[in-house]
């Protein structure tokens, strides 16, 4: 009797987020101890330096998965707190970009960034800077070697698009209408996982009557796969 | 601006070495080289003591019962350690709400959630050094209370460039409400939240209806700004104050319980539960509330014996354990190093104690204790302290000792209702309603009868006799705003009709830097200060 109380009493959700935040010092150490063999290598050790890159992409995975995960189950639980402020647009996605330098560099990707610096918005930084971490993860994997990000003002909302040339996002959720998250399929894997994130986030902004909302299509610059997510 | 660190003085502050190792050589790499690092909260605040830092890296998280990220800021800030130029950096593991929760007063510039890579910092510090850059002349106007300079200043660079638009509303309309300018302020308030309900925004709106005594108003915005974003908690402190206000003491016991349920880190917000929960007779919150207080006061600058006498008045009132409540004293003296400000609410409060008990020679003896101190320390301690000391006077019978110390609040306070409200209503808690009422009335009338001496005299051009008056009054009543306000005005008078004089010059400056520590927000004070700096420059 006594032992299953106990067992009843251990409050998951406190214990979820100090086990996270104990992976995530883990996670921090590895991915900035990465960075600096990354550095120390690429001009002395060809090979060192391929398999460490890969380790990085991987590294960044698991944290990417598991900052969306504990996001979700606090958003779900109605615990996570959305912090919506008013940035400047072309800071954060340099911000972005710059986090994943060295990968662009290792994988010979191109980038290009089209956002007017003097454009503003409002949104919670955390949340979006999950959201567009984690298409970059894929588009590194996925893009042959463009990559390019676009921001602009239309209809009142905060248009982010990540365009590559890789062969595309699959019919399963490729879709020109708004993602709704009930469609998202948990079957197709992470980027399943990375969807229903993004479409949270995405439905979390709301101004007035408006809801922000994510699409998921083919029709990139480039010929290959286009994120979009739309914040008013 | 290029990024510089080459001469920035940095320090890291983290309890994990490892990250400390690891983000000095992000910033090496960005050319820093005067780093440095230490573990924990009373390191920081050591090294900051003695050095002028340019820009601080702060993890929040420092262990358990160790000082966080939030405690240092607001100590450091306090303390006068950091120049309005230097950067505070919030360093966090995850999501940054929870921290944002629980700052009240002080926010550090900005947040930066780990894992970062170099670039991202080096970046983020360059972006952040700019703006405080853009924005240094205005914060300097601000730490130095000159509103006026502030406003024209954010006029300004809201024409010539967009860029901190939202700030500079929000320095702006901060800067209008402590010169109580309400409308404008609204005026600008209402501009941002047509683009977007900004909890900040409506927050400042109902401060203003708050301090335009127009309960009703603000209680609607404080209830809009939670119910929209629950974890803002800055709404639920100023619904429960306005709910008080209103005479809903119970809700606004309420409303502190909830916040402190979802962000119980904040210390000044379990002190205002721990009182609002002694005066609604509600023990069991009232222990709970100031134990926390007490036990998050060891490590933060908002330690105050409130937290202490309120415990052990609990203490005593619900568990009759006078045992208890004075080793809680006894404590508090300790922690405080027997500072008398403390020690004379401790004694008042052990006296009162020891009259319960029946220990009428030891409840003397505590009781003049405090007597003595307030008599030595009066007219430096806050009305607050003062209040606290006046009513345990009264709960022991001492009812002169309890007057005479009322007295002096009034006589310092004459034109503050809030305060004289307070005074009245300890008078009727000691069933001296009509001793109050009569008090509080003729210690007004003597008060304005020294000014309107001195003021009459202004009037008739006899500026020296005028002063003398004023001089007179403003010594016995070093915490009156309004006689000090005056005393500095005349002397302003004398030396714009008759040229620069060192003695007035002097004794004007002792009046507003009184008049800075008693109220800084005080219009006339505003506008003296304006008044007077340009004089000093001619």
């Amino acid at each position: 009797m006594d032992i299953e109380q106990k067992e009843d009493n251990i409050d998951f959700s406190s214990m979820l987020a100090s086990t996270v935040h104990d992976m995530k010092g883990s996670l921090t150490m590895l991915l900035n101890t990465l960075d600096e063999i990354i550095v120390d290598t690429k001009n002395t050790n060809l090979n060192i330096y391929a398999q460490f890159s890969k380790l990085q992409y991987e590294a960044k995975r698991v944290n990417n998965n598991l900052i969306q995960l504990l996001t979700i189950y606090k958003m779900e639980k109605s615990q996570y707190n959305v912090n919506i402020e008013h940035y400047s647009v072309s800071d954060f996605l340099d911000e972005q970009i710059l986090q994943s330098k060295s990968l662009f560099e290792f994988h010979n990707i191109t980038v290009s960034l089209d956002c007017h610096s003097d454009l503003y918005w409002y949104f919670d930084r955390d949340l979006l800077s999950g959201v567009i971490n984690n298409v970059i993860n894929n588009i590194i994997r996925y893009t042959k070697d463009k990559f390019s990000l676009k921001a602009y003002v239309a209809d009142n909302c905060l248009h982010i698009e990540l365009h590559d040339n890789g062969r595309g996002y699959p019919k399963t959720f490729a879709t020109t209408d708004s993602v709704s998250h009930k469609r998202v399929s948990f079957a197709t894997g992470s980027t399943g996982l990375g969807l229903y994130f993004s479409s949270l986030v995405a439905r979390a902004h709301r101004n007035k009557n408006e809801t922000g909302s994510i699409m998921v299509n083919n029709n990139s610059e480039f010929g290959g796969g286009l994120f979009t997510i739309i914040l008013p | 601006m290029e990024l510089d660190l080459r001469n920035k003085k940095i320090l890291l502050v983290d309890d994990f070495s490892e990250f400390r190792f690891s983000v000095k050589k992000m910033l090496q790499s960005g050319g820093a080289a005067n780093i440095d690092d230490v573990s924990n909260g009373e390191d920081a605040i050591d090294r900051m003591s003695r050095k002028n830092y340019d820009i601080i890296l702060c993890d929040y998280n420092l262990g358990q019962d160790k000082k966080d990220g939030q405690q240092i800021l607001e100590e450091a800030k306090h303390r006068g350690f950091l120049k309005t130029s230097t950067l505070f950096i919030m360093v966090t593991a995850e999501n940054t709400m929870d921290m944002v929760m629980g700052a009240i007063e002080y926010q550090p510039d900005d947040y930066m959630t780990k894992p970062f890579t170099k670039e991202v910092l080096n970046n983020r510090v360059s972006k952040l050094l700019e703006k405080k850059h853009v924005l240094k002349d205005i914060e300097k106007a601000v730490s130095r209370e000159d509103y006026k300079r502030a406003i024209a200043l954010c006029d300004a660079q809201l024409a010539a460039n967009p860029k901190n638009a939202m700030e500079l509303f929000r320095i702006k309309s901060d800067a209008l409400l402590s010169l109580g300018q309400y409308d404008d302020a609204i005026n600008i308030l209402e501009k941002v939240l047509s683009s977007r309900d900004l909890p900040w925004a409506r927050l400042g709106i109902g401060k203003i209806y708050f301090q335009k005594k127009n309960y009703i108003e603000a209680k609607e915005h404080f209830q809009e700004i939670i119910g929209n974003n629950k974890a803002y908690m800055e709404a639920y402190d100023w619904l429960s104050k306005t709910l008080v206000e209103l005479g809903d003491q119970q809700s606004a016991q309420k409303t502190l319980e909830e916040a402190v349920a979802l962000s119980p880190k904040a210390i000044l917000r379990q002190r205002a539960l721990g009182e609002l929960a002694l005066k609604n007779n509600d023990h069991d919150t009232a222990e709970k509330s100031f134990k926390k207080s007490v036990a998050m006061g060891k490590t933060s600058i908002y330690k105050s014996a409130k937290d202490y006498t309120g415990l052990a008045k609990t203490v005593m009132n619900a568990k009759k354990n006078p045992v208890d409540a004075l080793t809680i004293l006894k404590d508090a003296e300790k922690d405080f190093q027997l500072n008398p400000e403390v020690m004379m609410q401790t004694a008042a409060m052990e006296g009162v104690i020891y009259k319960k008990i029946g220990h009428e020679g030891k409840a003397k003896e505590a009781i003049d204790k405090a007597s003595a101190l307030m008599e030595e320390h009066g007219a430096k301690v806050s009305p607050d302290v003062a209040m606290d000391v006046a009513k345990s006077f009264f709960d022991v019978g001492e009812t002169e000792k309890g007057q005479k110390v009322m007295h002096d609040i009034v006589q310092n306070n004459h034109d503050d209702e809030a305060i004289l409200k307070k005074v009245q209503d300890a008078f009727d808690d000691a069933n001296l309603k009509d001793v109050g009422k009569e008090m509080i009335a003729s210690t007004k009338q003597e008060i304005i009868k020294i000014n309107n001496e001195g003021v009459n005299l202004v009037k008739k051009g006899m500026l020296v006799e005028a002063i003398e008056v004023f001089d007179k009054a403003a010594d016995g009543l070093p915490q009156n705003k309004i006689v000090n306000a005056n005393a500095a005005q005349a002397l302003i008078m004398i030396i714009q009709k008759n040229g620069k004089n060192d003695k007035y010059i002097y004794q004007c400056k002792k009046y507003l830097d009184r008049l800075r520590k008693i109220d800084p927000n005080y219009p006339k004070f505003q506008q003296l200060v304006k008044i007077f700096g340009e004089l000093n420059a001619v």
